[in-house]
């Protein structure tokens, strides 16, 4: 008798169990339908925000920052939830096609087209000119905002990632290098780091440039400069079609491949990622990398907080601008918006945190943990910036921004890219036999195929 | 009928009991099957996702994509991706069988520190797969790797430091770490058949004049062959699956391996979650779930005797 009631329990407890866990989820949804009923100041609001490891403490960090509209919004309280890259695009989707996700959520720029298009985002485009209109952007950033030629806005600039020179001063002078006349044009930066390379450094050999090749997650990004600077670009101007094959984009490819043909990148290096050729840097293997804000931020962290700040090139460093191409200076804007989710309950609450976020105060004090830039150009005035010499390179690196088409496929069409520009790569370091230029035209033209096939298909 | 209502009526507890295993089961394994099966049928992409699985359905569409349409950009890498799954698959199960038998064999012997050996040889098997793939991706590297420093450095093997993490010897890289990480359980597992062996059948086999080779062919072999055939089912579908090592390996999944360091998992994982072409990706993984059955109906008619022998 007792093991027969002893079963009935354990049966009735599993069921139960199986029943709230759909029945939570059930009542979320629901929800949805009274979303725009306005709450009161004194109705409890948990917001729900969705954000990626932006700083070393993400989620602290951020509520640091919003603190201010925390307090003076008593009823709000937020929730973040660290979604890591890798995971996001799944998660992401996951809440689109459920229903059931965050209030507010951090995209990737180059997301924004590809989600909006699913219609998981709310409309932001009345609300623009509350934000204080398009131009208070940098339009570089704001470009990623929604479709292309949609006239719709679904999401709002929040920080800015770009790229810079970071060049040795120690290295530069021995060699009687002029630093601006170096960083002036693709030819005087060729020079230049020709004539560092392999200079005798403290006893040590120092090569002229660090960059990483095909095993990191920025193997698109490194490219787009070096493209635009020729004169190239990814789609034509109807966006219908690849060009990134053209002899223009080719030829910019050429230079930035060239730089590790010629012998002025380490061959080992191309193996690594972004953050050990910043490591290697720091401990004074090469005279030149590109990379953004943060490293500025990381060299004057000391080394118990995991900065660089005692290393040989975070005592002898300055930024400089890319040198300028055939075409012109460019440099790649990518980072993140923020958007609201369209299944959100709490629109109005999340809109006034998105407003609170994209405030001069806000946009400073998140991009001093983040170590990004600001998306707002009143914020790149502030001291922070203005006062600080290398990140006043940044500034100036800003006004040259430029983004990734934004189209929804664009998400597709680098992974396409990431594949080819990957097996340039190792092309370029010769592990697949002698190298020629004929290869990185087949890898392009092959890309550039596979991208007109997914432009067709997303007709 | 009368028989199913009496055999029910005996065996009431243990339905029951069973019951919420079922449940659960049907839930958490069969639903999503089923649900993988269908969408494999459907476009479901970017432009569709939100309609699920109400997608506009194509059919067989996605399973000709992968195998038959030149211009599709899945076709080319899946090959790659099959032919590294078979080189992969065969190298790490063939490798890690003759490593665990031999160190079986080793460790069967009495020997002073037997303890210590046995615990050493097992650690492997306690790294995650993870931290395998991120340990050994410094270990590979061209310049600064122990690995390129042993070859070449110390033991002047190779002239020259080769790269392992790109290029056509990725498939080294991903094999080797594989081995290390999977012949411990082997081992154990043969080791723990090895000792039910009696030592009767070796006597035997001595005053018969059998040699050392013959020991193993005719007595050794012929009792692991249970042992053997369950090990050869694990480590095969644990390789086909497998998706951790390379994704570590290669800037934590976010670069692309190469055309000799993509897995089939590897591939639909980017296909259907980068790309967000889910209804291929389903495509891929059902056909990778015919072809493991297959492998599985093949294997059964290879040890069925064996598996019943005892």
């Amino acid at each position: 008798m007792y093991k027969k009631i002893l079963v009935v329990l354990l049966v009735l407890m599993l069921a139960l169990g199986s029943l709230t866990g759909c029945g939570s989820s059930s009542t979320q949804t629901n929800g949805g339908s009274n979303n725009q009923s306005k709450s009161t100041s004194s109705e409890k609001v948990t917001l729900q925000v969705w954000i990626m490891p932006n700083s070393a403490q993400s989620a602290s960090d951020f509520l640091n920052v919003v603190k201010p509209f925390t307090d003076a919004n008593q009823n709000i309280k937020i929730k973040v939830t660290v979604l890591d890259w890798g995971s996001a695009w799944t998660k992401i989707t996951t809440a689109a096609t459920s229903g059931v996700g965050p209030d507010v959520l951090q995209l990737g720029t180059t997301w924004v087209p590809a989600i909006a298009s699913m219609g998981a985002l709310e409309d932001l485009t009345d609300k623009v000119s509350d934000l204080g209109g398009a131009s208070a952007f940098l339009p570089a950033a704001w470009n990623s905002t929604g479709i292309k030629d949609s006239g719709k806005t679904s999401a709002v600039p929040w920080f800015v990632d770009t790229r810079g020179i970071f060049y040795r001063t120690d290295v530069f002078e021995k060699a009687g290098i002029d630093p601006k006349q170096a960083f002036a044009t693709w030819d005087s930066f060729l020079d230049a780091a020709k004539k560092i390379n392999n200079m005798d450094i403290n006893g040590q050999k120092i090569a002229a440039i660090g960059l990483p090749g095909k095993n990191d997650w920025n193997v698109v990004h490194n490219f787009a400069s070096w493209i635009w600077g020729a004169g190239g670009d990814y789609l034509s101007p109807d966006d219908q079609h690849a060009v990134f094959n053209s002899q223009a984009a080719l030829k910019g490819i050429d230079f930035y491949t060239g730089l590790a043909l010629q012998g002025l990148v380490p061959k080992a290096v191309l193996e690594k990622n972004s953050t050990d050729v910043e490591n290697l840097f720091a401990k004074g293997q090469f005279a030149m990398i590109f990379s953004g804000p943060w490293l500025v931020k990381n060299f004057s962290t000391p080394a118990d907080k995991g900065g660089l700040s005692d290393t040989i090139a975070a005592k002898n460093y300055a930024v400089a601008n890319l040198p300028e191409g055939p075409a012109g200076r460019f440099s790649f804007f990518g980072g993140s918006d923020l958007a609201i989710f369209k299944a959100s309950t709490h629109k109005t609450e999340a809109y006034n945190l998105i407003k609170y976020l994209v405030t001069k105060e806000a946009q400073v004090n998140y991009a001093k943990v983040s170590g990004m830039l600001p998306a707002l150009k009143e914020a790149l005035d502030d001291p922070y910036i203005t006062s600080d010499p290398h990140m006043a390179v940044f500034k100036e690196i800003a006004q040259y921004g430029r983004s990734y088409p934004a189209v929804p496929a664009w998400g597709q069409i680098e992974n396409i890219l990431l594949t080819h520009l990957g097996n340039v790569w190792d092309d370029v370091s010769g592990v697949k036999g002698p190298f020629n230029e004929n290869m990185i035209v087949d890898e392009m033209n092959k890309a550039a195929e596979e991208v007109d096939g997914v432009l067709q298909q997303s007709k | 009928m009368d028989y199913l209502k009496q055999n029910f009526k005996k065996n009431k507890l243990a339905y029951i009991l069973i019951l919420p295993a079922i449940v659960a089961m049907l839930m958490i394994h069969f639903i999503p099957m089923a649900e993988g099966l269908y969408i494999s049928l459907l476009k479901l992409n970017q432009y569709t996702l939100l309609k699920f699985l109400h997608a506009p359905f194509i059919g067989l569409e996605n399973f000709y994509t992968i195998l038959f349409d030149p211009s599709s950009t899945l076709r080319i890498g899946f090959m790659d991706a099959v032919r590294n799954t078979i080189i992969y698959t065969i190298a790490t199960n063939l490798s890690v069988l003759i490593i665990g038998l031999w160190l079986a064999h080793v460790l069967k012997q009495q020997f002073i520190g037997r303890g210590i050996a046995r615990t050493l040889l097992l650690l492997p098997w306690v790294v995650p797969s993870y931290v395998v793939g991120l340990l050994w991706g410094f270990m590979w590297r061209q310049d600064s790797g122990i690995i390129n420093k042993i070859l070449v450095d110390y033991l002047h093997i190779l002239p020259n430091k080769p790269f392992w993490l790109i290029g056509p010897n990725v498939i080294i890289a991903i094999i080797i770490p594989t081995i290390w990480r999977s012949f411990p359980m082997t081992m154990i597992m043969l080791l723990a058949a090895l000792q039910t062996i009696s030592d009767d059948y070796y006597e035997a086999a001595e005053i018969d004049g059998a040699t050392g080779w013959q020991k193993l062919i005719y007595v050794t072999l012929p009792f692991l062959k249970p042992v053997i055939g369950t090990l050869i089912l694990f480590g095969m579908i644990g390789s086909i699956y497998s998706y951790n090592i390379v994704a570590m390996m290669f800037g934590n999944g976010a670069g692309y391996p190469g055309d000799w360091g993509d897995l089939v998992m590897t591939n639909i994982s980017r296909n259907s979650f980068n790309m967000w072409q889910f209804g291929t990706g389903a495509a891929a993984s059902v056909m990778l779930m015919i072809g493991v059955l297959a492998l599985t109906g093949i294997w059964y008619k290879v040890f069925k005797d064996s598996l019943t022998m005892q």
